[in-house]
């Protein structure tokens, strides 16, 4: 008799936990950035509207000096993060954590990354192919883009909420936040990483997989 | 019980055998104290400064960065990588039958005995077995570096 009050005990338990558990794993990614609440008259008829940050239009070039645009991105999902080539303090350990990112999305025909040079002067188209090249990845699935510095420092502050800019006090010359941006097929910000940390590139490769189950539905 | 005893004896006797042995093994070549006084200060100093392009595993990224656990470059250019340690690098150079072309800065503030207690961890870890590289041959490479 005790054995199976046991039992129950440990049958309850199992279930709560598990109910615990669900919530969390099926409810959707926050949205990031501010939000507007717009009401607008259709047909006569009061439509209230909430209307996201989302990532302005853009237009840069890639390792393959093809013109890379939102439209690049259009349904898709996408893994933005800020960057340069010849940076020896946080980025080796973003690009080692960012390889992993692009390793676990290789069977996920929707879900890209792009990452954004800081240090457009030094990291031209060349260096940028070379560099890609070296690491052994696919440019359709990465793109590594150069352009203007104003636009990518000017889109890496108000579009992603990412610093970049010039610090001459730096040894390298700039200041940069190792974010990793998780952005969803409507442009919005889904998510916000330390790509230098090996815990917090192991929730974005969960956080994909969460964002695209969105996307099944 | 009696029978147990008879399956446990040769089995500790075994042990017993053999650990002495590698114990006497490892007691004609026993780490000095130096030398692990070295190797732990190497390890620390080798996680701060280089760990992380060449990886706490001293694997290396891609063809970006070159391994270090497995490197001919550092078998046969012993002085080379003491040098550019302090004074950095620059230009092509094959790892392993690969090509690699990654500016690496060197770290000016690192003293002789830092650059010892680092040649000494990076030589004797993963692949390599140098044993301990002295402060004194540290200086008189990093006298000579070009």
């Amino acid at each position: 008799m005790k054995h199976l009050t046991n039992l129950k005990f440990l049958f309850f338990t199992l279930v709560f936990i598990l109910n615990a558990c669900r919530p969390e794993k099926d409810k959707p990614l926050p949205v990031l950035g501010h939000r507007e609440v717009v009401v607008n008259e259709v047909n006569g008829q009061k439509v209230v509207d909430t209307v996201y940050h989302t990532i302005a239009d853009f237009e840069f070039v890639n390792q393959d000096s093809i013109r890379v645009t939102q439209n690049t991105f259009s349904d898709k999902i996408y893994v933005a993060d800020f960057f340069f080539t010849s940076c020896r303090t946080i980025c080796p350990k973003m690009k080692t954590q960012m390889l992993r990112v692009y390793d676990s999305i290789q069977s996920l025909p929707d879900v890209l990354i792009l990452s954004h040079t800081i240090d457009p002067e030094h990291d031209d188209i060349a260096k940028l192919h070379d560099f890609a090249d070296r690491l052994g990845v696919q440019s359709s699935k990465w793109h590594f883009v150069t352009g203007d510095q104003d636009k990518i420092f000017d889109i890496a502050q108000t579009s992603y909420f990412a610093t970049a800019m010039v610090d001459n006090t730096e040894p390298d010359g700039f200041i940069h936040s190792g974010a990793f941006l998780l952005i969803d097929k409507e442009r919005r910000i889904r998510g916000k990483y330390d790509g230098t940390r090996e815990e917090d590139v192991n929730r974005l490769i969960q956080d994909i997989k969460r964002l695209k189950k969105e996307y099944a539905q | 019980m009696r029978s147990s005893l008879w399956i446990i004896l040769p089995v500790a006797l075994v042990l017993v055998i053999t650990c002495d042995r590698s114990n006497r093994i490892l007691s004609d070549k026993k780490p000095s104290i130096k030398f692990t006084q070295y190797y732990l200060q190497g390890e620390q100093l080798y996680q701060k400064h280089c760990s992380n392009c060449h990886q706490p595993d001293g694997t290396g990224l891609g063809r970006v960065y070159p391994p270090l656990h497995q490197s001919d470059f550092m078998t046969n250019n012993f002085e080379q990588v003491i040098c550019l340690m302090k004074k950095g690098m620059e230009g092509e150079i094959t790892v392993n039958g690969k090509e690699y072309n990654q500016p690496m800065p060197g770290v000016s503030t690192l003293t002789d005995l830092e650059i010892a207690e680092i040649a000494t961890y990076i030589y004797n870890t993963w692949e390599h077995q140098r044993g301990i590289i002295e402060v004194s041959e540290a200086s008189r490479i990093l006298r000579e570096c070009r």
